[in-house]
């Protein structure tokens, strides 16, 4: 980390577009230069719709969907991951050394950056034999505002694409973790969240273990 | 027994007292009796002429059977057809500012039809899909009513994934948006 | 209010036109613009049998088909509108217009199944009374109260008096 700092801090290094002389580079900013930075809804909407309808070709479960959602999301939180800890100030730009500054950097950053806002809630799993699973509440995902899922596919979650996005965060971050989404909004008349979907973030045993160790120490 | 009576004797007069008190009502400030109604139903045809959304809010309207509201569906679509082609006078030519004369608009067909019962506004798209909107014959900004359920369609039907063109409907999200819109505009009345 | 009446339809019980008039130069550039073939199909159709009932209605000869075939459609559409609305509506219902953007067709019928069809500029307000006179005043008068009139009027027969036709010119014209 130190060494990256190096070129910001020498005066003696050219100022370019690589190294401009206030220190912020091209990953610092958007691509898109318009005051309000933002991408039409609807067209996300159309692709989404169109990737959804790709992974559902020749499927034989909706396991199967899922897992291919969660794979188009895979490398997204890889590489986000980069971008969004090289934005951070230099003095925290240390990637999340622990699974709560991990989750926290997911809630507020990641989605902050993906959706304008942070995540609803952050919650542990109160069962005391699944310590390793922790959960990030959104009420309204962006992915599901115009999806319906038929009634013969109930158990469908479109939103497997960000538990995939959040699942490379994890791994990038060296906390291998499987990560799933489930709807838990409730379908009555006058429901509030009807969309509501909670991201079941499961950790792989060695990070348990680590964490472990570390919180000893 | 006397007591027993007496009560039957009292629940009759109040009977009798509250259905004439509704009759009245009813037959004199018909604007508050209609107030409960507005939008009446809605009923969506594609461009083959086949019902693929149907949905009644009030009872303003007869409750008919699922054939029944197939062949009106189809029928609507045949008479649309024909109004377009019954204008009566020629279509006027549109200059443009070069001097070239444009391409008239093509003609509209049934845009609104009017009954003693209600009134039927029909908003064809440009791809064909028909959007009936049955009110009372009260109802204003119906325009705006039509506008609403078309960006409901185009948001919460043909941005889902699951939804094959041209197919009934079948979007619980455009549903609850629907229904929650028209109970809206149906109270602020 | 001035209003542009376009025309007038009358249809007896047995659904047949017994009059038609127009108070403006029919859309003849309409129909020519159609594909050839529409109008080609149109001609056949229509060749021999509709030719001869319309052959006193309207004098040139491209118009009269065009005529007898309007008549035909604009009956399909009220009837097909009508049983729509008294399927919904109940059977106390009745259909009183409907518009596109380019005409109105306002729609009157008798107790004794005599349907007027009149079509005006698409913003006119309800002609139903206007029908209504039509038929009190000018059908009732001088074609029913005619001794010379037919009961039933196959091919118009019995309409087309001088009084009835003159009355409703006046009548309509004074709209205008």
């Amino acid at each position: 980390m130190s060494n990256l700092q190096a070129p910001r801090a020498g005066a003696k290094e050219p100022s370019g577009l690589r190294y401009p002389t206030n220190g912020k580079t091209i990953y610092h900013r958007p691509l898109n230069r318009a005051k309000a930075a933002e991408l039409s809804g609807a067209s996300f909407a159309y692709l989404f719709s169109e990737m959804v309808s790709y992974a559902s070709k020749k499927i034989e479960s909706i396991q199967d969907l899922e897992k291919r959602l969660n794979v188009q999301g895979h490398p997204i939180g890889l590489k986000l991951l980069d971008l969004l800890l090289y934005r951070e100030p230099a003095r925290s730009q240390t990637r999340p050394l622990n699974i709560i500054t991990l989750l926290h950097f997911i809630k507020n950053n990641v989605w902050q950056h993906l959706f304008g806002q942070a995540a609803d809630g952050l919650e542990k799993s109160s069962d005391p034999s699944k310590p390793d699973e922790y959960m990030i509440i959104d009420n309204e995902p962006l992915v599901n505002r115009y999806i319906s899922v038929p009634r013969d596919m109930s158990q469908l979650n479109c939103a497997a694409y960000v538990a995939g996005i959040i699942e490379g965060v994890c791994d990038g971050s060296a906390f291998p973790a499987r990560v799933t989404a489930h709807s838990v909004g409730k379908q009555e008349e006058g429901e509030m969240w009807p969309g509501r979907t909670v991201f079941l973030v499961k950790f792989a045993p060695e990070v348990m273990e680590r964490e472990n160790f570390l919180g000893k120490g | 027994m006397k007591v027993f009576g007496e009560i039957r004797h009292e629940q009759v007069k109040i009977g009798g007292e509250s259905g004439k008190a509704y009759s009245s009502l009813r037959s004199t400030d018909l604007f508050s009796a209609a107030a409960i109604m507005g939008i009446l139903a809605l009923i969506v045809i594609n461009k083959a002429g086949g019902l693929i959304y149907n949905r009644t809010f009030g009872d303003g309207l007869n409750q008919l059977g699922t054939n029944d509201y197939l062949v009106l569906a189809g029928t609507f679509h045949g008479v649309h057809a024909i109004t377009t082609r019954l204008s009566p006078i020629k279509p006027q030519q549109q200059v443009g500012a070069d001097g070239i004369p444009g391409r008239p608009d093509p003609p509209s067909g049934l845009e609104v039809l009017e009954t003693e019962n209600f009134w039927l506004q029909c908003f064809n798209t440009l791809t064909g899909t028909k959007f009936l909107l049955f009110t009372d014959t009260l109802q204003t900004n119906v325009d705006i009513a039509m506008r609403k359920v078309y960006d409901l369609y185009a948001d919460y039907v043909t941005k889902n994934p699951f939804y094959q063109l041209e197919n009934p409907i079948r979007c619980d999200t455009f549903d609850r948006k629907l229904n929650s819109y028209i109970r809206e505009t149906n109270n602020a009345r | 209010m001035p209003v542009q009446v376009y025309s007038l339809y009358i249809f007896d019980r047995h659904t047949e036109c017994i009059y038609s008039k127009q108070w403006v130069q029919p859309a003849t550039p309409a129909s020519s613009t159609l594909p050839s073939t529409v109008t080609d199909q149109h001609r056949q159709t229509n060749g021999t049998e509709l030719a001869a009932t319309a052959a006193e209605q309207l004098p040139p000869k491209p118009r009269r088909n065009k005529g007898a075939d309007d008549a035909k459609l604009i009956f399909g559409t009220v009837f097909s509108l009508r049983n729509m609305v008294r399927k919904l509506g109940g059977d106390d219902d009745a259909f009183i217009s409907f518009r596109t953007a380019q005409y109105k067709l306002h729609y009157y019928e008798t107790p004794t199944n005599l349907r007027f069809a009149l079509l005006t500029e698409p913003g006119a307000l309800s002609m139903r009374n206007v029908l209504h006179q039509i038929y009190i005043n000018l059908w009732v008068e001088y074609v029913v109260k005619n001794p010379l009139s037919p009961v039933e009027h196959k091919g118009g027969e019995g309409v087309r008096n001088e009084m009835f036709e003159l009355g409703l010119d006046k009548f309509i014209r004074g709209l205008m």
